[in-house]
């Protein structure tokens, strides 16, 4: 492997927001998650669960509660507004007013033609959903309390209302609210606190399952407004319910950090009365969980602790295999650090400000960002001379000099370049590829002291969908785009067209790179495939071929996070390096690749051995565990590598408070 | 046997004629001058002494109370003394020309990150909302009976918990979350 000078990086004070909405499209498997700054993220739950989209958040969005309209998405929150997204150009399509003050709630009927919104002032207030936008129809009867949770029943005539201190069963053609249930308060020092009823389900028997602020389950029974059964099942609240598409088996998640399973079986084996049984109890967080979704294999969760945890139930997976195995996905699929090679500058992403750092110098220089819309992407180029970044409105190029104390706005952009998802400099610092609307990257040239639009690259294909991965060679040669139509393009920069498009696979691409010298380019995905296609034969190339035929080992197959980097050694040139959040790995393509049963993690091994016997055992995969969490891991022209950390204990050291739960001898 | 006295724990709301039948009674009382000693009745005593307990505990808790309630206005007072102090600064920025004539000359030194609300007269009442509803989301969450504790402590269980027992996470280096430590230990 070789020795490396390590810059080692832990001053990137990334901190990830609290998970405060979920909903999950059961016909395209895909989760949409809403954060407390606003942010929305896409993950894919049939590709490895990889975080296929991120639309940046907004100082005051403050979304309450997302919910699916076929493909569709809509959001509401404390603003008021209700907002559809445009999942292909990543940003909102439109917002609505609802005049009814903040907005809890959002749900859509199962025929897919209404959208009513729980409001702040009382009203619960029906859209019809349009093709292009949505109308507000009317207001079901205006009720006293506010009401802070929805759901339809799923005939789409009738809607259960969660408010404070009751839940109202409303008509949904004559708007009129028929039945009134009463939730009982807490206990002690509760009882004069209202009890505010944080979910509620209807289900298709009519029944209705509440949870609220006092940490009660209620079952009641819908058509007559009674109560058939209360499960106390925290001392704090059940802040979230989620129930599966067959309506067996229903989950509620505390402030306690508990995801609680009730599942509709009968009491005694064979009988057939069946009712709502409490049985398992996941802790899979250390704060409230405020969002919950059941898939038809996993329940889903997140909430302040702000890790998403996907929990497979063991009675719909097999157990012991990587498809039951329990997922968190902490930190964000893609980079958030940019590393000027020549310059010996990082760039730190954070979602309203960017933090550019000099590295051996303990002082940052910091750009700071006094707008509403957060940062999509941003970059810098190896010189150090330039520095781009984006929002979903605006786009800004700055100048760096003097050893970059001066930064200078760049202000005479070319028309085109609005905003982008993805950005890159070439390697000469001489052009800017701004990743625009359906898989088109804008080129820019940049003279000083401004730029000129040169081109727009696009692809045959015709996807809609937006490029997340720009590459462009050391040679200035060719630039490479993934989209998440898990397309890769290799466009020609001498002549600004497209040379080829690697053979589509099934997987999202997490992280590609182009070599230096061999022209070939390095593609990983999602299910952790590698794959080298070479540009000039247009063809993958021996080496790819072999470790396809072989397969990768298994315990490379089974991480749970993407590699989201892939750079190259200048001074070896069959060393890629990759790193994803647990571990960086040196293939070296001289060596023989590991076998099924090779030991896999052997770097520890190797060392205690002699010299003549490491060359026996050694194969290509060389992992180094020693840093974590990776945010990034690149090489500098100096041959020295940079690891950018951010242990996860720093996160959690600074989230809010968790609930003080009182345990034997402490 | 003693008669029962009213005397002094007569209470003020008592109707003018009683008052007349007290007043009288008294009187009759003063002069004689040498007989025995009032004697009070148990009852009355027991009820007497818890009285005045419980006056003093309710004296004791409203003046917490009262305290209390002058800590929370004088800390409100102090944030949005704070917010109208770093308001201004946000609204020049906005502008677009201001703007750009500050970046152009942006000096080294890595600056404070504000995080402020976005405001603009229009939508003062609809934020005004939006913030009491966060406010309401807060005091459940986070208010008076929520029960909670601080993120260092719960690490600090773990630890103490935990197999491999090793040192705190939070040894206060940052002052500014100097406060969710309970220990304030500068190192």
């Amino acid at each position: 492997m070789g020795e490396f000078k390590v810059h080692r990086v832990r001053f990137f004070d990334y901190m990830p927001t609290a998970i405060r909405a979920m909903a999950f499209n059961s016909r395209t498997e895909r989760l949409a998650l809403a954060r407390a700054d606003g942010a929305l993220e896409i993950f894919n739950f049939a590709d490895n669960y990889f975080q296929e989209k991120v639309i940046p958040g907004q100082d005051g969005r403050a979304v309450e509660a997302l919910c699916w309209v076929g493909q569709r998405l809509f959001s509401a929150g404390l603003n008021g507004e209700i907002t559809e997204y445009d999942l292909e150009n990543l940003r909102p399509r439109y917002t609505v007013e609802a005049y009814g003050g903040p907005i809890w709630t959002i749900s859509s009927n199962s025929q897919g033609t209404l959208l009513a919104v729980g409001c702040e002032d009382g009203t619960v207030k029906m859209f019809e959903i349009l093709e292009e936008r949505i109308q507000f129809q009317r207001n079901l009867d205006r009720q006293k309390g506010r009401i802070i949770s929805l759901s339809w029943h799923p005939s789409g005539t009738l809607i259960a209302a969660g408010m404070m201190d009751m839940i109202r069963i409303f008509d949904a053609e004559t708007g009129r609210a028929t039945h009134r249930l009463l939730v009982e308060r807490g206990v002690g020092a509760s009882k004069s606190k209202e009890v505010v009823v944080w979910s509620i389900v209807f289900l298709s028997d009519h029944t209705i399952v509440s949870g609220d602020s006092a940490g009660k389950v209620q079952i009641w029974d819908g058509v007559t407004g009674t109560l058939v059964r209360t499960q106390l099942v925290t001392k704090w609240d059940v802040l979230a319910l989620s129930v599966s598409n067959d309506e067996s088996s229903l989950v509620a998640g505390t402030s306690e950090g508990t995801v609680v399973q009730f599942q509709f079986i009968s009491s005694t084996v064979g009988q057939q009365d069946k009712e709502w049984v409490r049985t398992r109890t996941f802790k899979n967080h250390s704060h409230d969980v405020r969002a919950l979704a059941h898939t038809e294999t996993a329940v889903v969760s997140g909430g302040m602790d702000t890790q998403l945890v996907v929990r497979p139930l063991l009675d719909k997976v097999e157990k012991n295999t990587q498809e039951s195995a329990l997922r968190k996905m902490t930190l964000p699929h893609r980079s958030l650090v940019c590393c000027a090679k020549k310059a010996g500058l990082l760039l730190f992403q954070f979602p309203d400000h960017l933090e550019l750092w000099r590295l051996g110098e303990s002082d940052g220089h910091g750009e700071v960002l006094k707008q509403k819309d957060h940062i999509c992407c941003s970059a810098l180029s190896p010189c150090g001379g330039w520095l781009a970044y984006s929002t979903v409105t605006s786009f800004r190029l700055y100048r760096l000099q003097n050893n970059n104390i001066s930064i200078t706005k760049v202000s005479k952009l070319p028309k085109d370049l609005r905003s982008a998802h993805q950005l890159c400099f070439s390697p000469d610092s001489s052009k800017l590829f701004a990743s625009s609307s359906h898989s088109s990257v804008i080129v820019v040239a940049l003279n000083q002291p401004e730029c000129k639009y040169l081109h727009t690259l696009k692809p045959k294909s015709g996807s809609r969908q937006p490029v997340h991965l720009l590459f462009a060679s050391e040679d200035g040669k060719w630039l490479a785009t993934a989209n998440t139509d898990c397309e890769i393009h290799v466009y020609n920069l001498d002549k600004l067209k497209l040379h080829c498009t690697v053979p589509v696979y099934s997987s999202c691409p997490t992280a590609i790179a182009i070599h230096p010298t061999t022209s070939n380019l390095v593609a990983v995905h999602a299910d952790q495939q590698i794959f080298e296609f070479s540009l000039v034969q247009k063809e993958y190339t021996e080496w790819s071929r072999k470790l396809q035929k072989q397969g990768l080992h298994s315990l490379w197959l089974e991480r749970d996070t993407p590699i989201t980097h892939v750079a190259f050694n200048p001074q070896n040139p069959a060393h890629i390096i990759l790193h994803d959040t647990f571990m960086f790995c040196i293939i070296d393509q001289s060596l023989p690749l590991p076998e099924a049963k090779t030991p896999f993690y052997n770097q520890m091994t190797l060392r205690s051995l002699p010299e003549p016997q490491r060359i026996i055992h050694s194969h290509a995969f060389k992992i180094c565990k020693n840093f974590q969490h990776l945010m990034c891991v690149s090489l500098l022209e100096d041959h020295s590598l940079v690891v950018v950390e951010r242990p996860l204990l720093n996160i959690m050291s600074q989230l809010p408070a968790p609930v003080r739960q009182k345990k034997f001898a402490t | 046997m003693a008669k029962k006295q009213r005397g002094k724990s007569a209470s003020s709301s008592k109707t003018a004629d009683i008052k007349q039948q007290t007043d009288h009674f008294s009187l009759m009382l003063e002069s004689s001058d040498d007989e025995a000693p009032e004697e009070v009745t148990f009852e009355d005593s027991k009820a007497e002494a818890l009285r005045s307990m419980k006056q003093a505990l309710d004296t004791a808790r409203r003046e917490k109370e009262q305290l209390k309630e002058k800590r929370r206005k004088r800390q409100e007072l102090f944030q949005e003394q704070k917010k109208r102090k770093l308001l201004p600064a946000d609204v020049l920025e906005e502008i677009d020309s201001k703007e750009e004539k500050e970046e152009e000359r942006q000096t080294g030194t890595c600056p404070e990150v504000c995080k402020l609300p976005f405001s603009t007269p229009e939508r003062e009442s609809a934020s005004f909302q939006q913030q009491a509803a966060e406010d309401f989301l807060q005091s459940r969450m986070y208010g008076p009976g929520s029960c909670r504790t601080t993120s260092n402590e719960l690490l600090s269980l773990q630890n103490k918990t935990g197999r491999n027992k090793s040192a705190a996470v939070q040894f206060c280096f940052n002052p500014e979350h100097c406060e969710l430590c309970p220990n304030n230990t500068r190192t």
